[in-house]
């Protein structure tokens, strides 16, 4: 269970994710489901709930850098 | 040799239930939420980088050593903390908020390890460490937030929950899964004016949506109660119209009997009426031939003999007319030629005892002419004095002879009425009606016959003029003027 294994993960945001916003996504992780406070990864996005996220950098032990699954 | 084997596998046993001892004293095995946190050897720090000095096992069993490792558990349950804070709001309202903050211990290692190495003795009193920082934290959520964004806006709450106090969480290794604001006491009131008009409004569209009920439902039972009434109506109109029908028919039937009868009498009665109509002008016919026709013919008959035998008598009673007719022609005839001979015999008797009795007279009177001469000579005087005065009257009258008469007949009143009144000589009783008018009328009617006939006058005077002198016995007066006294005489015995 090492940082690895957290990057590359799909997740889905339930916590708008913006300038001056602490997100939050829910990733399926270690058998479970847990959620994690997200940021953006680039650039000033500002990413709704309900969209699909996949975490780029995972900072121990609740933070996650996160990007847009889909460019759509 | 028996025995050695049983004390061996008695020795065996003993000792693998030694060893099942052994293992169970040193295989922990961690629960499903909780997490053994293993110290005091540095073999195997799996999962924790090194320098931290104790591991972390969750999920499985691991092998601990008595007396060289110390086995301690974190358990990863929910835990729950009740705040109740009073705060002001974004917009300077104070308010009274209780809530409740759900944490858990994070799942990660990091986690594990940060919230093992703060709260692993004061697990119990993890809760009040987390109220008391949550109170801090929680005026600086409700400080970012509006009273409406509290009450309605759940996602912005969550989200100033994650921007106050997220990543303070995480240097505990907690996570908080949940705030919940349960109450909010306004001492200001806001909140209640807040929903006042909310509330005013949806009073005022309850109470236009209860009284449009209310007409709908009293629009349906009006509605309803004039179809019940209405189908009351027809059913009773049904239902008196099947009566009445019924009760035509019941009285149709129970008449139907009589109807019957009085048809067939009617029948009857015209067959009957029939029979006698043809009856009444058989018998008609019957007397037209039998009586009427006879009965013209009779009468035909009848007054065929009738108009001939009345010729008959017509010309019989013609026949006797004449003949009558001619015998009365003969008789008068008969009776003329005999009258006239009569008259002449009594003529020619007349004439010869008038001769008689003219000489008697003559003789008797000039017996009396003696004895009467002096009276007569005496009277002369009065008599030419009268005979003078009458002679005048006569001259006066002489053209009229009836005046005469007239003068005459007054003159001799006394002897009239004489004479009328010897009418009622005979009379015993006279019993008028009238009384003294009816005797005057009397008296008036038979003078007045006596008047009226001056014929009898004449006769009478005539004959008091012949037979007065005969009667007294004196001598006849040579002239008119001596009859008059001669006259009076006799009435004045007579009276």
């Amino acid at each position: 269970m090492d940082d690895a294994s957290m990057v590359g993960l799909m997740g889905r945001v339930t916590g708008t994710i913006g300038p001056g916003l602490v997100g939050e996504v829910i990733v399926r992780v270690r058998g479970g489901a847990e959620h994690f406070l997200a940021y953006a990864a680039v650039g000033t996005a500002r990413i709704t709930p309900g969209t699909v996220v996949m975490v780029v950098e995972y900072l121990p032990p609740r933070t996650v850098y996160v990007t847009a699954a889909y460019d759509s | 040799m028996p025995m050695v084997v049983g004390v061996v596998a008695g020795a065996v046993v003993v000792a693998v239930l030694i060893l099942i001892g052994l293992f169970k004293m040193m295989w922990r095995v961690a629960e499903p939420n909780e997490a053994l946190i293993i110290s005091g050897s540095k073999h195997r720090t799996e999962g924790l980088e090194e320098g931290m000095g104790f591991r972390i096992v969750t999920g499985r069993g691991t092998l601990v050593l008595p007396g060289v490792q110390a086995v301690r558990k974190l358990s990863l349950d929910l835990n729950e903390t009740e705040l109740s804070v009073d705060c002001v709001t974004h917009q300077g309202i104070p308010l009274k908020v209780r809530g409740v903050v759900i944490f858990k211990v994070g799942d990660d290692f990091v986690s594990i390890a940060n919230a093992g190495r703060r709260f692993l003795d004061q697990q119990r009193m993890m809760s009040e460490r987390v109220h008391n920082v949550f109170a801090g934290h929680l005026r600086s959520i409700v400080g970012g937030l509006t009273v409406e964004d509290m009450i309605r806006d759940r996602e912005k709450l969550t989200g100033q929950t994650r921007a106050a106090c997220g990543t303070e969480m995480e240097k505990l290794g907690l996570i908080v899964d949940s705030l919940q604001i349960h109450e909010i006491e306004d001492p200001t009131g806001y909140i209640q004016n807040l929903a006042m008009p909310h509330a005013a409004a949806v009073q005022r569209d309850a109470r236009i949506a209860q009284a449009e009920a209310n007409r709908l439902a009293t629009e349906a039972e009006q509605q309803s109660y004039a179809r019940m009434a209405e189908a009351t109506r027809d059913s009773e109109i049904l239902q008196a119209g099947y009566q009445a029908e019924r009760d035509k028919a019941a009285a149709s039937s129970r008449q139907a009997g009589p109807l019957a009868d009085a048809a067939a009498r009617q029948e009857v009665v015209v067959q009957e009426t029939r029979v006698a109509e043809l009856e009444a002008h058989r018998r008609e016919q019957q007397l037209q031939a039998d009586v009427r026709k006879p009965a013209d013919a009779k009468a035909y008959e009848k007054r065929t003999l009738a108009e001939a035998e009345r010729d008959v008598r017509i010309s019989a009673a013609q026949a006797k007319a004449k003949e009558t007719e001619l015998a009365a022609a003969a008789e008068a005839t008969r009776v003329k030629t005999a009258a006239g001979a009569e008259a002449e015999a009594t003529k020619t008797r007349g004439t010869a005892t008038a001769a008689a009795t003219r000489a008697t007279g003559e003789a008797e009177a000039a017996a009396a002419q003696a004895k009467g001469l002096a009276e007569a000579e005496a009277t002369r005087a009065q008599g030419l004095a009268e005979a003078e005065a009458i002679k005048a009257r006569a001259a006066a009258l002489a053209e009229n002879q009836e005046a005469v008469v007239a003068q005459q007949l007054a003159e001799n009143w006394p002897e009239i009425v004489q004479a009328g009144a010897s009418a009622f000589g005979n009379v015993d009783n006279m019993v008028l009606l009238n009384g003294a008018d009816g005797m005057a009328e009397m008296f008036a009617k038979a003078l007045t016959m006596g008047g009226t006939g001056l014929g009898l006058a004449r006769q009478l005077l005539s004959s008091m003029n012949q037979n007065g002198p005969a009667q007294n016995g004196t001598s006849p007066a040579a002239n008119g003027a001596v009859a008059p006294a001669s006259q009076k005489i006799p009435l004045e015995q007579e009276a």
